[in-house]
């Protein structure tokens, strides 16, 4: 009767707990995972806007121009801004020795790696998916196009960098191996290009990517190809397409844009006036392929930028105007100086260079017009959102960077086909007030020619760094690196942070 | 309080009675003032005087039993007229029997290592908001620090050193058998109604609890009613406090202009002190302030401070007949802080209720309401006394329109307050089956909440600047549910040996929701946070949480007594966690001790010195699951992205953990799953003795330890490609060794003066042995050693990059890591000789040492400066009663610890005493605005301190009138001085032994007041 008793105790414990025990497996509660997400047209839309937000961070954002502008020499960097930004001051300066823990590198790899990892993620999730046909194509269109142009933002500055596949979802995923050669790196972002050029539309969306980015993006990949290799840059010198055949499909990529542009095709062209390129209320105007969405009603910097403040000069911390163009005064915030203007750099342009006269000033005035002070350098009016004074925004505005401007693809069609470029570069100048190019230009010059044209267009947008490279000039352009000392070879690329070649035993399988 | 009374109402006289009286004396003679004589068998009965005489009617025939606490009782047949009672004294009170985990033992039969302190020696102590704040230095092996002394501060506390980096370092609470959590600072639990503590420190006796155990475990019980009429007790305590020493603010501000001015003109800066404007501030120059011309002078402490006043009361009535029990209470707490409008309130209510439904089935629920109200504020009462409070309109004064530290505008505009209620309740049935069988089944029920309003005015806070007004409310509560059932068996043979098991089963469910709700950008701010909606409705921030876990428990215990001479415990415990990963999600915690009674050895019997002389060891494991939830999953992130004109979700992989940089701005990114997470274990060897001696006047109670943690849960980094920047692992071990010494010493002992010592000594050694392969570590090597660390810990004020503290290899937790300094530099040529460069190398800098001799002072030669951990800990209790006075003095002292001292070059006593060419002092550098000094050994201080921690002095009115039966008057004096040579504030600080200033530690000076009924 006892031993009874204590069994059927002891029973109705074991019972009631394995009653509850069955299961302790945990669900996602509040918070998504691959277990509760992709599962409809609005999970897939949110993930596509998820990657093109990997970008909108500050580590990319204002990495490209850490890298892109200080590194070359159109700006320099305040003293300091190594406490904010640490390894800023070595790519200014071209201090090379350290550069392998680069945090300002190390923090841009991260970051093309993040937004790669998401696209992966709409890659696979949406694929295999029964979404609609449409709907499909266009977010596979806009998944290959975010991985492509991570993976040649990596290759611009590191040279050969690990491919990412596949979507990241266990530590099996974490050690992708490196691009063996630059043929391969160059097949999986042209294979990727192709099919986000394939698959989507001459659409123009702020923030997001269309055909006509697509074929841009390829005429940029070629072209960068086909003149690293005819400059005898490392890892370019053995690619397998000539350097002609190379800069026939860049001419022929960018031709593209242009005619379904110039036909009407697609809402893209050369925007009437300078100062409507970057008025920050037409981030949708003609001139933008693809352009970083950002907003000044964002919560958070990323969300919103700072990137005009990095340029402004800091006035006492007193908000002023700008003159952009006669008599045309713009409001503009006050700012950090974080990237002032190399007087030389200044002195290049033509004097009568709209480029210089309406995009760049010295003079800082009242809401009267009247000069407040001068600036210690050469600002430049590309990052300016009146609002943010208007409006009282603080620190937050809405100017974007520019990620691929119609004019790029313009020059980039001109410098492929060396010579007879349907006319491109002249009404580039002549938008800029300039008379064309001199007439008989031989192929080199011509081409070289282009190149300056592209400095002085696409000044303080994040490009100079990476035509300098291809053309193997860094050391001979940039002051700072010449003082440095270093040779072309250091200059053209970055190296692959330490912690990627320590942390990743799959990188050289 | 030595004695318990208890009056007996005597009853009218009824037929065949007698009148019997007699007197109540101990083994001495002397007599015992309070026994308790008792009709047996019945209610009736009356107690001894003060001589120890009583007198009682009974019938005839009855027997009488005379009882008192400490003393074995005794009982007579009623044959004559005169009975005389000779108590002897209780020689074992290693009977008393003390509640471990699930389930009970005689002291006397501990086989771990269990520490006991029965809060009725504290019952004169000024009660904090937390009753650990009075445990400090009280029981071997647990440490209190009391960091905090703002209203409603509660203490942290730990048990046998730190044993884990990331997951929980706090010991289990449990509370009359209900587990309220790791670190649980009981703020719910009135702090008189509480009767005892008892300390689980070895692995024998936490291992019982598993995967919580790792960390110690205190098990808490509360009152219970003792039989008899219903006893009520009311008391009242008010603490004023004052600080200890002045604050240490600049008092003579052209001394401070001059110095500040010095301190830039050595930096080449424009000095700002010259009567001139900066910034748009205007500056008044030395000579102004001097002259008098310059009008402003305020004491901002004057502005914002007050003397603090703390308030508690209580009322407590219980009672218990044969079948029922009941036990209220009502408690209220006012705790008027130091800053003006910084206030804490709390009322706790309490009803406790045992039904004894038959002789061997009881059920009694316990329930606790607690609700507090918390006003926050403080301010800098170190800001520039040249500036006045109010402007010339009557405004706030504003140094510029980004000065947002004007206290008393903060004091007044900003709202920041939160109120709690939490509810704990248990629900439990007893249930003896059969002789030596008991069946006890619980259910616990907590539940919290906690609603925080604040509000940031659109002037004087940056943020409600920026924003333009910035409301918020925000709510959170939890619950946490415990069903808990065990089987306990006994049985006894011989009356000397003894079986008892116990069998149990336990499910453990907590959750916790939160949400918050920010509006900004406010037209009209006349109703702060009270219509959210009146912000601007394209700006409101919406956020919410919710995390569950659960913990189910299979456990069981062997306790066997050969004898009464060899005792063995074996226990064994397996928990599934829902916060493990898959592939772990079950582990299992065994232990085993044995302990020899020697004095029960029949070689021993002759030996009549000694009481108790007995011989401990254990060895177990025990587990730490003090991870968050969901660490072993994947997880997603969220964010915004502005497409087609509009703020849209954004979800994919990889959510931001955590963030670094300059203001936070980079990123941590994680969700990667490890399905391989689990506990941090710890192996646990225990040996100690016991021995009571003379009369069991001298106890002694000795434990050597040594707890060897692994896995520790930490995170390592992932590979920059894989998007992901780290991920949980268990990895990393560490060792605390260490011993403990309790003497406890009855000097004298009769009965009108009586005198006790107890001392607690304790030393823990800890040691960090791996901390995981340095390159996924992300560790550091350290170039002259070779040792691997990180950093740890909080940036410092005065050196924004970087931390003092680190992990290291083969060191301590948190050891500084920085320069070592060798005086000042006295001429430029000395500076340059040292291997110092630029502005470091010149005269009135530190000098910093090369300690690798490779000619250059740099990064390289930083070595170990300090060690926050203390060598030993010691504290002193000396109880005196002489007659109905009783006092009390506990010193309580941290030996070999050291301190960061973070304030040591903006110090007002001490920069005057600067290195300038005229004073070339090897003490103190000179003033340089833009120095930004290295962690050196110059701002390491030795944190050892003796404090005289309390001093009270009680006295007993007994038999006050037939209505009161005891009034204790008391006055204590709490922190009355601590003899240190740090010369910050107060040298107790956090684990980190980073010193953070604030304001002077408190001398608290209570009375109270307590009346039994």
């Amino acid at each position: 009767m006892k031993m009874k008793i204590v069994k059927t105790l002891i029973g109705s414990i074991a019972a009631l707990g394995a009653m509850v025990s069955c299961d302790l497996s945990e669900y996602p509660y509040g918070f998504y995972s691959d277990e509760n997400f992709y599962n409809t047209p609005e999970d897939a839309e949110s993930a596509i806007m998820y990657a093109y937000n990997a970008l909108t961070n500050l580590e990319y954002s204002r990495g490209i121009f850490y890298i892109g502008e200080a590194a070359s020499e159109t700006v320099a960097l305040k003293s300091g801004e190594d406490a904010n930004n640490p390894g800023a001051q070595a790519l200014d300066e071209w201090n090379i020795t350290d550069n392998a823990n680069n945090q300002t590198l190390q923090v841009y790899f991260k970051y093309c790696y993040v937004a790669i990892n998401r696209a992966n993620a709409v890659i696979k999730n949406v694929e295999g998916s029964n979404l609609d046909e449409a709907l499909k194509t266009r977010l596979l269109g806009e998944a290959y196009f975010l991985r492509a142009y991570s993976h040649f933002s990596l290759v611009k500055v590191f040279g050969l960098v690990p491919l990412q596949r596949e979507m990241v979802e266990t530590v099996a995923n974490t050690s992708p191996s490196m691009a063996k050669t630059m043929d391969e790196a160059y097949e999986m972002m042209i294979g990727d290009l192709e099919i986000a050029e394939a698959n989507l539309q001459y659409t123009n969306k702020v923030g997001r990517a269309n055909k006509a980015a697509a074929q841009g993006m390829l005429a940029k990949l070629y072209l960068t190809a086909a003149s690293s290799k005819e400059s005898g840059v490392r890892y370019y010198s053995n690619m397998s397409m000539s350097v002609e055949e190379m800069y026939a499909e860049a001419a022929s990529w960018a031709k593209k844009v242009l005619d379904a542009s110039t036909s009407g095709e697609a809402p893209f062209g050369l925007a009437p006036t300078l100062a409507e390129i970057y008025d920050v209320d037409k981030p949708d105007g003609c001139e933008h392929l693809f352009i970083m969405s950002m907003d000044r009603s964002g919560q958070n910097e990323g969300n919103y930028s700072k990137i005009g403040m990095l340029f402004m000069p800091y006035n006492n911390g007193s908000n002023f105007y700008v003159e952009m163009g006669a008599g045309n005064l713009v409001a503009s915030h006050y700012g950090y100086e974080v990237f002032p203007t190399n007087r030389a750099f200044y002195e290049t342009f033509d004097p009568a260079d709209k480029r210089k006269t309406e995009l760049m000033g010295e003079t800082m005035y009242n809401a009267d017009g009247n000069a407040l002070g001068t600036s210690a350098y050469p600002y430049t009016n590309k990052y300016i959102d009146p609002h943010q004074v208007s409006e009282s925004t603080g620190d937050k505005s809405s100017v974007k960077p520019y990620l691929l401007r119609f004019s790029d693809v313009a020059l980039i069609y001109a410098e492929a086909m060396g010579s007879d470029d349907g006319g491109w570069v002249a009404r580039i100048r002549a938008r800029a007030g300039l008379e064309p190019l001199a007439a008989g230009l031989s192929k080199e010059e011509f081409r070289n020619a282009v190149v300056q044209e592209r400095a002085w267009e696409l000044a303080f947008e994040g490009n100079r760094l990476y035509d300098l490279r291809r053309k193997a000039m860094v050391t001979k352009t940039d002051p700072n690196a010449q003082a440095a000392g270093i040779s072309e070879a250091d200059a053209a690329f970055y190296p692959i942070p330490q912690r990627e070649i320590d942390l990743n035993p799959g990188l050289y399988n | 309080m030595l004695t318990l009374f208890l009056v007996w109402m005597s009853i009218g006289a009824s037929a065949q009675v007698l009148t019997v009286s007699g007197t109540v004396k101990d083994t001495q003679g002397e007599a015992i003032p309070g026994a308790a004589i008792i009709i047996t068998g019945s209610t009736k009965g009356t107690a001894a005087d003060a001589d120890g005489k009583f007198s009682i009617e009974v019938n005839k025939g009855a027997n009488l039993t005379c009882s008192c606490f400490g003393y074995v009782s005794e009982n007579k047949a009623v044959s004559s007229r005169q009975i005389d009672f000779i108590l002897k004294q209780d020689e074992n009170l290693l009977e008393e029997v003390l509640v471990v985990g699930y389930g009970q033992v005689k002291k006397g039969d501990l086989t771990g290592s269990v520490a006991n302190l029965k809060m009725e020696k504290l019952a004169t102590m000024p009660t904090g908001n937390s009753l650990f704040t009075n445990l400090q230095g009280r029981v071997a092996g647990l440490q209190v620090v009391n960091s905090g002394q703002g209203p409603g501060a509660t203490p942290s506390f730990y048990i046998r050193g730190i044993s884990s980096i990331s997951g929980t370092k706090s010991p289990l609470v449990v509370v009359d058998g209900f587990p309220l959590g790791e670190g649980s600072d009981l703020k719910q639990i009135i702090a008189s109604e509480i009767a005892d503590v008892v300390v689980l420190k070895d692995a024998s006796s936490t291992s019982i609890y598993g995967s919580r155990g790792a960390n110690g475990v205190i098990l808490i019980t509360t009152k219970k009613a003792q039989e008899g009429k219903a006893n009520i007790t009311f008391s009242h305590q008010t603490t004023i406090s004052q600080f200890t020493q002045k604050l240490n603010v600049w008092r003579d501000p052209a001394l401070m202009a001059q110095l500040d001015n010095e301190s830039r003109i050595n930096a080449g800066q424009k000095p700002l002190y010259v009567g001139d404007y900066d910034n748009g501030t205007y500056y008044p120059s030395v000579a102004e302030i001097q002259s008098g011309a310059w009008p402003y002078r305020t004491d901002w402490a004057d502005e914002i401070m007050r003397t603090p006043v703390v308030n508690n009361t209580t009322l407590a009535i219980n009672g218990r007949d044969k079948k029922l029990s009941y036990n209220l209470a009502l408690s209220y707490y006012d705790d008027n802080g130091v800053y003006k409008t910084d206030d804490y309130e709390k009322i706790i209510g309490k009803l406790d209720v045992e039904y004894r439904m038959f002789p061997n089935l009881s059920l009694r629920t316990s329930n606790t309401i607690s609700k507090d109200w918390r006003n926050n504020f403080s301010g800098d009462v170190g800001r520039n006394p040249l500036w006045p409070v109010y402007d010339e309109n009557g405004d706030y004064w504003q140094a510029s329109e980004t000065d947002y530290s004007n206290p008393v505008a903060l004091m007044n505009t900003v709202k920041n307050k939160s109120q709690g209620l939490d509810l704990i309740s248990s629900w439990m049935a007893t249930w003896e089956i059969i002789p030596g069988l008991e069946w006890v089944g619980q259910l616990n029920y907590k539940y919290g909440t906690t609603v925080s309003d604040s509000y940031n005015p659109k002037k004087y806070t940056e943020d409600g600047v920026f924003n333009n007004g910035h409301a918020n409310i925000s709510n959170w509560f939890n619950q946490n549910i415990v069903p808990e059932t065990y089987l306990t068996y006994t049985k006894l043979w011989n009356n000397n040996s003894q079986l008892s098991t116990m069998v149990g089963y336990s499910y453990n469910y907590y959750m916790e929701r939160s949400s918050s709700l920010d509006a900004y950008n406010f037209v009209n701010e006349a109703l702060t946070n009270e219509n959210m909606a009146a912000g601007d409705p394209e700006k409101n921030g919406l956020s919410n949480g919710y995390s569950a876990s659960e913990l189910v428990s299979y456990y069981g215990k062997l306790n066997f007594s050969l004898w009464d001479r060899y005792l063995f415990t074996a226990t064994f415990r397996s928990d599934g966690s829902s916060k493990f990963g898959k592939n772990n999600q079950w582990a299992y915690f065994p232990s085993g001790a044995f302990a020899w009674k020697l004095h029960n050895e029949p070689f021993m019997k002759n030996v009549e010195f000694i009481d108790e002389a007995k011989i401990r060891a254990s060895y177990g494991i025990s587990g730490n699951q003090g991870i968050s939830a969901y660490q072993s999953l994947s997880r997603y992130g969220m964010e915004e992205y502005y497409d087609d004109g509009a703020w849209h979700t954004a979800i994919g992989p990889g959510y931001v953990t955590g963030t670094y940089g300059s203001d936070g701005r980079f990123k941590y990114w994680g969700g990667i799953p490890n399905r391989d997470l689990k506990w941090e274990t710890t192996r646990q060897l225990n040996l100690g003795f016991d021995l009571s001696v003379l009369d069991n006047r001298l106890r002694l109670v000795f434990d050597w330890y040594s707890k060897h943690t692994y896995d520790l849960l930490r995170q390592r980094y992932l590979p920059l490609s894989s998007g992901y920047d780290k991920m949980w692992v268990n990895d990393g071990e560490v060792i605390n060794r260490g011993f403990e010494v309790t003497i406890d010493a009855d000097v004298v002992r009769t009965q009108d003066f009586s005198f006790n010592v107890t001392a607690v000594f304790g030393q823990n050694k800890n040691k960090v042995t791996n901390l995981g392969n340095v390159v996924s570590s992300g560790l550091t090597v350290d170039p002259n050693t070779g040792m691997e660390y990180e950093f740890t810990g909080s940036a410092l004020t005065y050196q924004p990059v970087g931390t003092a503290n680190i992990m290291a290899v083969g060191q301590p937790m948190n050891v500084f890591y920085g320069y070592k300094t060798d005086g000042i530099i006295q001429t430029d040529a000395e500076g340059i000789e040292a291997g110092l460069t630029g502005d470091l190398a010149k005269a009135g800098e530190f000098k910093y040492v090369d300690i690798n001799n490779d000619g250059v002072v740099d990064s390289n030669d930083r070595t170990i400066i300090g060690d926050p951990n203390p060598d030993f800990t010691a504290s002193l209790n000396l109880g005196f009663r002489y007659r109905n006075f009783d006092l009390t003095v506990f010193v309580n002292g941290v030996f070999g610890n050291d301190v960061l001292y973070q304030y040591g070059l903006t110090n007002p006593a001490t920069m005057p005493l600067r290195w300038t060419v005229d004073n070339p002092t090897n003490s103190y550098p000179s003033l340089r605005n833009n120095r930004q000094p290295y962690v050196s050994d110059w701002f390491i201080r030795d944190g050892s301190f003796v404090r005289i921690q309390d001093v009270s002095l009680g006295y007993n009115f007994t038999k006050v009138c037939k209505a009161i039966s005891n009034i204790c008057l008391y006055a204590t004096i709490n922190n009355l001085y601590t003899f240190t040579s740090f010369e910050g504030y107060d040298p107790e600080v956090g684990l980190d032994g980073i010193y953070w200033g604030g304001y002077p530690r408190f001398r608290k000076f209570s009375i109270g007041l307590n009346i039994t009924f």
